[in-house]
């Protein structure tokens, strides 16, 4: 152990700077907070996710396990100090291999890669694997991750250039464009002259529809630079009297700087940017008087069920640096959420808890370390009470109420036909419970905002899936509906969402407490803490009764869906709803009887999850078919083949298929898989899931183009949380106008100059908002037809604004007409999972009908992350609960790491005929992480012809690994 | 054609543990099994460590292996991850990993706590940090010594930054000195 002593200051090198510290911490604080180097990104802060991954003396380390003492001697290497060679090298591979969703994990994946690289310059599919094992991704399904270093050890080695080549055209900067000179802040191009052409002009042959785009956040999110919210320190907040900060962020000159501030454009509450960066909101003016950013945190109940008799909060506001602790009476209207108003911000003194993780108090504090020690000084009476465990307990006669309203949050009854004749009268019924757990999302990005005093009320520097949905819930807590303007809400970069980024979890409080103190303020879960608050999956208990003939066509379905939706509604009622009419699959038969529940327990919350109710009433059909197939003896293909809906038919909910409907052209497509495996290895499962809101909802898609110095921005409210949709957005506007992707920005999505697209919800955005950047586009098209003007004199429409407002109504659930439109479309899928003789899941064939594929590489990397995401639900991933207490971190949720994963073949069905929407695409995002869980379950019962009710799946290779 | 991965020999030993009353080490054999023989309950303080003898120096068909005051130093370089020092070890001190398992325990002792620190100053006390701060639930206390299931481990390092005793080590040497 004497060897480890190192002496005071710790000295040693980062990015080939010498650098000294007193403090002994993290290294990864003090490469975040004291050089603000964030590509160095805080995922967990525990050693399990790997997105702090940098390089230590040629190894790939985690920034948040080393410390500044242990660091002594050594050299370190941040993406920011890789060299202009590998900067590109990355950029390309990244770009052109489709390696790059929501960006959180991607610089520590950079990192990995980097030292990997370094030792070991050509390695295998395999060594790769191996060494991004500790690097956690949970939008890609690390397939594309894995091709992205493949390719970028290949461009180091010389093998594979970086070079224009049409396919892959990448957002760049117009040359010629007066405010803008280079493309990254770390970038110089005469060094570069030569690598980076590849980001150059491409027309819509290039980048419209159908191509494959090199996404226009890779270089941002692989350097590290795009800033999340989290990536927001005090310096971004510069006083107005400072030219110097000002300048030094922005990288303007003294005269740049005047004529800023000669055109007005210097005024407090202005965000700026990088004059390299036109998009990269660098720093935003704040009065001269306005103090530093200051930090928040809530005292957390860690009892599921107890009456919070006292909080004393004296000793922690006594402390030097704690501004205040705020509760419940601080509140204006103390009741937020996403649609049902049930989640109280604050548990007031005499009130009851009802989750483990409830917020009872709100420290606020000059720094982060102060605010700890605040949290700890803060000492909470309660009166435990015993908790409502699960849907049993809640529904138990004389149950504890966990609302006033009662236990039952929502229910919904879907009836079509006679299902119990149908049933009684069908040569072959199967009957059987199953049960689904709650899942987490574990997106890379931990929750976060930054609030700030703006106007006369607040902005909020936020990561969600709906710039609009935050403004409400924040507006309602504050009790300023009537003035909606005062909350203004701006998305960073979204580390990924998944549907738990749907409800607000930090964006108020941090608001209460910036409007409170008047001065900026920043809230951020540490990942224990967004484990225990942000709303899971349902968990689901279910009885479901099938029915088909002698030759397998479907006849009936009789279910009962029990949903926990824990503590709080959240999106429960439409959750509950999509479970409900997509439990009768996308089969044409016409009896049903579905009742669906939703039961508050103190569990925590459940919500939107991707798949949204359909991956567990899909599960619990998709496994009943094979058990009808058994007994009437053809394969699982078969029977999914009779009774597949097709274009024209009824949907079991009374919709007529439209022309799109493609599910057969799925079960074609992974036919000759099926076939090749062997019988008793292979599973296969279909789904379909919807695309947009629909259920009579107004589910509107909005988008305004303005031209601007010669340039088409693209406005809409529609959070980009690593899907893609900007880039498809700007596709959008390519094919429609033919305009070179020079010539198109997007804004962020900000509610205060961004209209309101709706959220990120319900697989909506590109064919819902991308309706509307198409209408727009079209709207400008017509002018620039009208007017002569082609992408060179764009200049003449310089002020002109094109909005366009996309809705197409539906009809609401129960409505009587005889084929009632529930949803404006829906996409379908075929999975086949084919296991070894071990049971370990090799290859997953995935077809998806997603409409027209607008950019086949974000397709297919939909798909991997999706059907991994699947796999895992099917097999590894759980959330245990020990009294309605979560009891698993980060590193056991089971999530599947690069070494686990199968060959996963994304297959594209498209048809030709299309919906006439956003070009015919309908979106893939949600039904991706449908099928492949009934798949895999559906190998095993071939395997060994034991069905499996419960998920994850007993029994199995991956159970017997845990063990 | 997949390329094998090189393994390599690692020892669960760093020494430290004085020898016994009377025991002169350099009157001692030159093989670790007649050792024990002549000391059924090992030379040291602790029994569960490096006898010293060079057995498994002497297995060692490639020179990879060396002793010279403490337990054996394998050469990396040289080591083919054959196992003959391994089958050569009396006390079962040696084990095959993949060298990109760059955390590794480096104690055998059964004895926990107290007895575990007086018989050597490098010894596993069976605290228990190491399990606690796991983040993939990849380390146990397994009869007395810390044991990584390789299939779990993510070589984040944390159990090495935390333990009180320097017993889990970084063979890269990042987190600890190698």
């Amino acid at each position: 152990m004497a060897e480890e002593v190192r002496q005071i200051p710790y000295t040693f090198t980062v990015n080939g700077i010498e650098r000294s510290v007193e403090e002994n911490k993290p290294l990864l604080r003090y490469l975040r907070d004291d050089l603000r180097l964030y590509s160095v990104k805080d995922g967990c802060s525990e050693g399990a996710c790997g997105t702090c991954t940098i390089v230590v003396d040629g190894y790939a380390v985690k920034a948040c396990v080393l410390t500044t003492e242990r660091a002594a001697g050594k050299s370190i290497i941040t993406v920011e100090g890789l060299s202009l060679r590998e900067k590109e090298a990355f950029v390309y591979a990244f770009g052109t291999a489709g390696s790059v969703q929501c960006g959180f994990c991607i610089p520590g994946m950079v990192m990995a890669g980097k030292a990997l690289i370094d030792r070991n310059p050509d390695p295998t599919e395999k060594e790769i694997k191996r060494a991004i094992r500790g690097n956690v991704c949970r939008c890609t399904g690390y397939k594309k991750i894995i091709s992205g270093i493949r390719r970028a050890a290949a461009i180091l080695r010389g093998e594979e250039e970086v070079r224009q080549i049409s396919q892959f055209t990448g957002k760049m900067l117009p040359e010629q464009n007066e405010f803008i000179s280079v493309v990254g802040s770390n970038y110089d191009p005469e060094r570069a002259s030569g690598i980076a052409n590849y980001e150059n002009r491409g027309s819509s042959a290039q980048y419209g529809m159908g191509q494959n785009v090199f996404r226009i956040d890779v270089r941002k999110k692989v350097l590290g630079y795009g800033k999340y919210p989290d990536d927001i320190g005090p310096e971004y907040f510069v006083p107005a009297d400072r030219p110097d900060l000002i300048m030094e962020q922005t990288g303007w000159t003294q005269e740049e700087y005047d004529n800023a501030l000669a055109e007005g454009r210097l005024e407090p509450g202005t965000t700026i940017c990088r004059k390299d960066e036109p998009l990269c909101n660098m720093c935003t003016i704040v009065d001269p008087e306005m103090p530093p950013m200051a930090y928040c945190s809530a005292v957390r109940s860690d009892y599921p069920r107890a009456v919070v008799k006292k909080i004393h909060k004296e000793k922690a506001e006594s402390l030097p640096g704690v501004l205040g602790v705020l509760t419940a009476e601080d509140v204006p209207h103390n009741k937020v959420g996403h649609i049902q108003q049930d989640w109280d911000v604050m548990i007031a003194e005499g009130d009851t808890t009802r989750m483990a993780g409830d917020a009872i108090c709100l420290v606020v504090a000059e720094s982060p370390y102060i605010l700890e020690a605040a949290k700890k000084a803060v000492k909470v009476e309660y009166e435990p009470l015993e908790p409502v465990r699960n849907i049993a307990e809640a529904k138990a006669e004389g149950a504890p109420l966990i609302h006033e309203s009662g236990n039952l949050c929502q229910q919904r009854h879907v009836v079509r036909g006679d299902a119990a004749k149908a049933l009684a009268e069908s040569a072959f019924t199967v009957t059987e419970s199953f049960s689904t757990p709650f899942t987490e999302h574990a997106f890379l990005e931990p929750e976060c905002a930054v609030s700030f005093p703006y106007g006369d009320g607040v902005k909020i520097l936020s990561t969600d899936q709906g710039a609009y949905d935050t403004r409400h819930e924040t507006l309602i807590m504050f009790g300023w509906e009537d003035t909606p303007e005062r909350v203004v809400v701006e998305n960073q970069l979204i580390g990924g969402g998944f549907g738990g980024k749907e409800d607000v979890t930090t964006q108020h409080l941090s608001a209460l407490a910036a409007v409170k103190y008047k001065r900026p303020v920043k809230m951020k879960f540490s990942r224990s803490e967004s484990l225990r608050v942000h709303p899971k999956r349902h968990a689901m208990e279910g009885t479901f009764t099938l029915g088909c003939d002698e030759n397998g066509i479907l006849t009936g379905l009789d279910c009962e869906i029990n949903f926990d939706t824990g503590a709080y509604a959240s999106l429960c009622g439409p959750v509950l709803e999509r479970a409900c009419t997509h439990s009768v699959g996308p089969y044409n038969y016409h009896n049903t009887d579905i009742r669906g529940f939703g039961y508050y327990t103190n569990n925590p919350p459940a919500g939107a999850f991707r798949g949204f109710g359909v991956c567990q009433s899909q599960f619990a059909l998709e496994s009943l078919l094979n058990v009808l197939a058994r007994k009437v003896g053809i394969s699982p293909w078969e029977i999914r083949y009779r009774n597949a809906i097709e274009p024209g038919l009824e949907l079991p909910n009374g919709q007529i298929a439209d022309v799109s409907t493609a599910l057969k052209e799925t079960l074609v497509a992974v036919k000759p898989y099926f076939d090749d495996a062997p019988e008793d290895r292979v599973g296969i499962a279909c789904a379909m899931k919807n695309a947009g809101v629909g259920v009579g909802l107004p589910d509107k898609g909005r988008a305004r183009l303005e031209v601007k110095n010669g340039l088409v921005w693209i406005f809409t409210a529609a959070s980009d949380i690593g899907q893609g949709c900007q880039t498809v957005f700007i596709q959008d506007v390519s094919q429609a106008t033919d305009l070179p992707i020079t010539k198109i920005w997007i804004g962020i999505s900000n509610t205060e100059n961004a209209p309101n697209s709706g959220t990120t919800s319900g697989s909506r955005q590109t064919l819902v908002t991308g309706e509307a950047v198409r209408g727009a586009a079209l709207m400008l098209k017509k002018a620039m037809d009208e007017e002569g003007v082609t992408e060179e004199t764009l200049d003449k429409l310089n002020g002109r604004k094109f909005e366009y407002e996309y809705f197409e109504p539906t009809d609401k659930l129960g409505s009587d007409k005889p084929h009632p439109k529930s949803h404006i479309a829906y996409g379908y899928a075929t999975n086949v999972a084919v296991l070894d003789a071990d049971g370990r899941v090799t290859d997953i064939y995935a077809a998806f009908d997603a409409g027209k594929v607008v950019n086949p590489l974000s397709m297919s990397g939909q798909i991997e992350g999706g059907v991994l995401m699947s796999m895992g639900y099917a097999l590894t991933e759980s959330w245990p609960l020990r009294d309605c207490v979560p009891t698993a971190r980060y590193g056991t949720l089971g999530l599947l790491r690069s070494t686990d994963i199968p060959d996963i073949h994304a297959i594209h069905v498209e048809k030709d005929e299309l919906l006439d929407a956003s070009y015919g695409a309908k979106g893939v995002g949600e039904i991706t992480s449908i099928p492949a869980a009934p798949a895999i379950a559906g190998a095993y019962y071939a395997k060994d012809g034991v069905l499996r009710t419960k998920l994850p799946i007993g029994n199995s290779f991956y159970s017997k690994k845990k063990k | 054609m997949a390329k094998r991965i090189r393994k390599i020999s690692y020892v669960r030993c760093r020494g430290g543990s004085p020898l016994l009353d009377g025991i002169d080490r350099s009157s001692l054999p030159r093989d670790c099994g007649a050792i024990l023989q002549l000391f059924p309950d090992g030379i040291s303080k602790c029994r569960y460590g490096c006898l010293g003898g060079g057995s498994c120096e002497a297995a060692c068909h490639f020179a990879a292996i060396r002793i010279e005051d403490g337990p054996p130093v394998i050469d990396t370089g040289k080591c083919v991850g054959c196992g003959l020092c391994k089958r050569a070890c009396p006390q079962d001190l040696i084990e095959i990993i993949l060298p990109d398992s760059n955390i590794q325990p480096k104690c055998s002792s059964r004895d926990t706590g107290k007895a575990a620190r007086e018989a050597c100053s490098n010894s596993c006390i069976s605290c228990g940090i190491c399990e606690k701060v796991c983040p993939a639930g990849a380390i146990h206390i397994r009869d007395g010594k810390p044991v990584i299931d390789p299939a779990e481990c993510i070589c984040c390092g944390m159990c090495a930054v935390r333990c009180p005793r320097g017993v889990i080590r970084d063979l890269n040497g990042v987190m600890t000195a190698d």
